[in-house]
């Protein structure tokens, strides 16, 4: 009861705020404007989108919202920013998988000098709230080019009841872990042991933090990739041995969609998948009740998770910067940051973090509590290498999905997958 | 004697089961997503499947209350239809004259836009389109899909205006008609049939084709063949709302097909049927 | 007499033609002769993307899944399409609701084929693999599976266009002349070497025209193949034209993007040649 009436407390708190910033700041100053969103169908957009009636009330601007699948959205974004087009005025933007590259083309606008104009942004928005290495993840060259919106990174979903049942305890290792996998497979035939990404594109995501954990980089030096290395070729045969031999049919062509449906739906026993999923998992009837959640178990290398966030971007090529501004504020502001923090999106903003509101909502549950602690550790000893630290990412990580796929698929051994990888490498690095 | 009728008897028998097995097979993965269309989620995910189940309205309910589908599906329509109406102002006019003269060349550079893949007009045509600032308008889509209707509308148009008598056309030239008139109002008449398989076919053709719109449609111009894909739930697949999604889709092409249905193979193969 | 009339009424047309496919042909020549990467000044290189393209395992993967696919799916289609357009013309009455049903799958909007068979092909919850084990056969990876894929993909294309081929041949089996039969018939070729010696050769140009048609979409196979797999798993399904449109829109690779598309064509235009001049040499 009293942990209720301080929720509401805090709620009312969360509210009163906003409402003292409106009345210092002219929201309707574009009345009438129209602005355009790219994004992209994930948890944090979606909840978002929810709210797009709240923030046309406010401001009179009207947001056309244009969503697709993760691929389709960027094979869309890059052509209108290649032609300079202004069709898009924001977009949803993963500086570690683009920002390289979108920055060295000038695509992203700086919000700098946009925010610092006079009467641009509302009183109280304190862009210094981010936390100062998810800033820096969007700073290219000295320029905001995202406001972050998410911190997320992969970590394990796993169902307590099974492990219970199976007589499995935790994994403190990778090894261990692959024990365990064994042990449940052995235990309940029909239940997948094993769920994470297989589709090439999609799995440095995960793949990255096994690499990490092995002790293992994708380059050595300075556009010399390391895969075929000892370290790193056990890594991709990890990977690729575990979902051959515990994870689901077909896994080789699942991505976050397909690993939160068979978890979600009871059909496996761990989910290796991002944080960010935790929202849509803990709808499933009885998970909330009977998942439990750990990092990777660290390896041979220790324990390095991964880390990395969303953020929204503002096309250089906007013809509506400043309106723009204002949706991207009200967005990533304390206000809104809180509300959908109590929806499963991990804050990116310290204060959101520190909140009573969110603290409330993480003590309701001990997962949520769980949850948020393991974000906390993954955003202070995680990297946000989720790829070859090169400019092309999308054909890197490619290129890296492939040779793991090869492996998994039987198709090669782990070593010549990986210097096959490598090579495929030295030659993208290598063509201008 | 009496054996022969048998003998008939039972090979008709054998081809009709052979027949039925063959619709069967053609028909069962539309019943099948159609079926999937009326399951809860959770039923399509069921397995084993279900054959039997209560049926729910509930994913074309998500499909009209919680996304903007009919808004899609206008966006098809004008699509579609515009480039209908492009494809035979251009066409028709051209397989008229192309027929008189008996020009091959106009007809073959048609047939160029048929070989190339679709890929290679899309970013010239982005960077073209762009500098106009009209990338994501309903113009370029319809005419990005006139590419598709025109060489379908000229050859399609084609051996219906061969079919005419040369007798009639030089008639109307004889009393003075204008161009436009002799088309207007002699020939065109004359060849009805072979318009409403052009128009149809343009038509069923430029709502199917996905590459075009996917990457040249905007914020409120997409079609559904590219909608498609968001059709899905939260984080997690909605399979029952995406098989209504696709029964919608699928549906006004099948029934304009319909229509058309003794036209549709000559309409589609003109062009490599005629020497 | 014959008079040159209406010859102005065919400048809209190709004038439309020129602009929206001659332009972007000769751009997309033009761009295949620089380094060209998204986000970047380009820079020309002469041949150097074609000769990239000849040292590219993907390129010679591209190539090979390419044909494996054009080759299985068009053989399929071509038999199966010739055995149901035989039987349908044995049939004397040909309903409608019979050929409605013909017609339906190769209407359909190949993204919609695409989400149907994903589902049905399903391996966890599919009913393929329901059928499969009902039958008791092992479940298959189907689309998931490396050395499955392309077969899989030619099966739903042969589920979608056989009705197509059957009904082109159809109509041409309906347009032979029948004192042909008749007279072979006298001759007492029946069954088998009736189809063989005269039916088939017969039917020859129809049967050209069938995969002439079907060769053109085949080479350029895209939107099923987008759907379902996106060239996966791996790059077992990656033809040319989704690696053109990989490297091009997903890697960001246009000059070398262009380079492949105009590869793509050039085979695409050898293989309608070739079947051209086949067609000349079966006419009769």
């Amino acid at each position: 009861m009293r942990r209720a009436i301080g929720l509401l407390a805090a709620v009312l708190f969360a509210c009163a705020a906003a409402g003292a910033h409106a009345a210092t700041f002219d929201w309707q100053r574009y009345k009438g404007h129209t602005i355009h969103f790219l994004n992209e169908n994930n948890p944090w957009a979606n909840e978002l989108r929810r709210e797009l009636p709240a923030f046309t009330k406010l401001t009179g601007i009207n947001v056309e919202v244009l969503t697709f699948e993760e691929q389709q959205m960027r094979q869309r974004l890059v052509t209108i920013l290649q032609s300079h087009d202004a069709g898009v005025d924001e977009y949803m933007s993963l500086s570690s998988l683009e920002g390289p590259l979108f920055a060295h083309a000038g695509w992203y606008a700086d919000l700098g000098p946009i925010m610092d104009a006079p009467g641009a942004t509302m009183p109280g928005y304190d862009v210094k709230d981010f936390s100062p290495p998810l800033r820096k993840a969007v700073t290219f060259g000295g320029k905001l080019e995202s406001i972050p919106v998410n911190i997320e990174g992969p970590l394990i979903y796993y169902r307590k009841d099974i492990f219970a049942r199976c007589g499995v305890a935790l994994p403190k290792t990778l090894a261990e872990l692959q024990a365990a996998a064994a042990k449940i497979h052995k235990c309940d035939p029909t239940i997948i042991p094993w769920v994470t990404r297989g589709l090439a594109p999609a799995l440095p995501y995960t793949f990255s933090n096994v690499l990490h954990n092995f002790g293992a980089d994708y380059f050595s030096g300075p556009r010399r990739p390391d895969l075929c290395a000892p370290k790193a070729t056990a890594a991709i045969a990890w990977y690729a041995d575990m979902l051959r031999d515990y994870g689901p049919p077909g896994a080789v062509n699942d991505s976050f969609v397909q690993i939160a449906d068979l978890y979600g739906a009871g059909r496996a026993a761990m989910a290796f998948e991002s944080s960010n999923e935790f929202g849509p998992i803990m709808k499933f009837p009885g998970r909330a009740k009977d998942t439990g959640l750990m990092l990777l178990p660290p390896g041979p290398g220790g324990q390095k998770p991964t880390v990395i966030g969303w953020g929204l971007a503002m096309s250089a090529f906007s013809q509506a910067k400043p309106e723009t501004w204002y949706f991207m504020q009200w967005a990533t502001s304390k206000a809104m940051q809180t509300k959908l923090a109590l929806r499963g999106i991990a804050p990116p903003r310290r204060s959101v973090a520190a909140s009573p509101a969110y603290r409330a909502w993480l003590a309701q549950d001990p997962v949520r509590a769980q949850w948020a602690k393991l974000i906390d550790v993954m955003a202070s000893t995680g990297t946000g290498e989720v790829g070859p630290p090169v400019r092309r990412q999308a054909q890197a990580r490619q290129i890296v999905g492939e040779a793991v796929d090869k492996v998994l698929l039987g198709q090669a051994k782990p070593q010549a997958a990986a210097c096959s990888a490598d090579k495929q490498l030295a030659t993208m690095l290598a063509t201008p | 004697m009496a054996n022969a009728p048998l003998r008939a008897r039972v090979l008709a028998a054998l081809d009709g089961a052979q027949v039925v097995v063959a619709a069967i097979v053609l028909l069962a993965p539309i019943v099948w997503m159609v079926a999937a269309g009326f399951k809860t989620s959770a039923a399509v995910t069921a397995y084993p499947p279900r054959l039997l189940f209560h049926p729910t309205i509930a994913n074309y309910a998500i499909l009209f209350a919680r996304m903007p589908f009919l808004h899609y599906a206008l966006n098809s329509f004008v699509i579609a239809g515009g480039a209908s109406v492009i494809g035979l102002l251009l066409g028709v006019p051209a397989a008229f004259a192309v027929s008189w003269n008996r020009m091959a060349w106009p007809a073959v550079a048609m047939l160029a836009a048929r070989m190339a893949p679709g890929a290679l007009f899309l970013l010239p045509w982005f960077v073209m389109f762009s500098s106009i600032h009209a990338v994501g308008s309903y113009w370029v889509l319809i005419l990005a899909h006139a590419v598709i209707t025109l060489p379908l509308a000229l050859w399609i148009m084609l051996p219906f205006f061969d079919a005419l008598p040369r007798s009639v056309i030089e008639a109307a030239m004889i009393d003075g008609c204008s161009d436009l008139a002799v088309l207007w109002r002699v020939a065109l008449p004359l060849v009805g049939p072979g318009l409403a398989v052009a128009a149809i076919l343009s038509f069923v053709f430029a709502w199917n084709y996905f590459l075009f719109a996917l990457v040249l449609s905007g914020f409120s111009t997409t079609p559904l063949v590219v909608a498609a894909f968001n059709f899905v739930g939260e984080g997690v697949t909605n399979w029952g709302a995406l098989m209504a999604a696709a029964t919608l889709i699928g549906l006004p092409p099948v029934v304009l097909a319909f229509f058309v249905q003794r036209h549709l193979v000559g309409g589609l193969a003109a062009g490599a049927v005629k020497e | 007499m014959r008079r040159r009339r209406f010859v102005w009424m065919v400048a809209p047309a190709v004038a439309f033609v020129a602009v929206m496919v001659g332009f972007p042909f000769v751009d997309t020549l033009w761009l295949s002769g620089f380094a060209f990467h998204f986000g970047a000044a380009p820079h020309a290189v002469g041949l150097g993307n074609y000769r990239l393209l000849l040292g590219d395992d993907k390129f010679w993967n591209g190539l090979w899944i390419t044909f494996y696919l054009y080759a299985i799916a068009l053989i399929a289609q071509l038999v199966l399409g010739l055995y149901l357009a035989l039987l349908l013309n044995r049939m004397r009455r040909f309903s409608k609701v019979l050929r409605s049903l013909l017609i339906s799958p190769f209407v359909l909007p190949p993204v919609v084929v695409g989400l149907m068979w994903l589902v049905i092909l399903d391996p966890s919850i599919g009913a393929a693999n329901y059928l499969l084990t009902a039958l008791g056969l092992p479940p298959s990876l189907w689309l998931a599976s490396p050395g499955l894929v392309v077969p899989t993909i030619a099966l739903i294309d042969t589920w979608q266009w056989t009705p197509f081929i059957a009904l082109i041949l159809l109509a041409g089996l309906q347009a032979l002349p029948a004192d042909v039969f008749e007279a072979a018939a006298i001759d007492g070729a029946h069954g088998f070497a009736l189809l063989r010696r005269v039916t088939l050769p017969l039917l020859a140009p129809s049967i050209v025209t069938a995969a002439t048609l079907r060769s053109v979409d085949l080479l350029r196979f895209f939107d099923v193949i987008y759907v379902t797999t996106q060239g996966g798993p791996g790059d077992a399904s990656e033809t040319l034209n989704i690696y053109g449109f990989r490297q091009g829109f997903v890697f960001l690779n246009i000059g070398y993007a262009c380079a492949l598309m105009i590869a793509l064509t050039v085979l695409v235009l050898a293989v309608v040649g070739l079947l051209a001049r086949l067609r000349r040499t079966v006419a009769w």
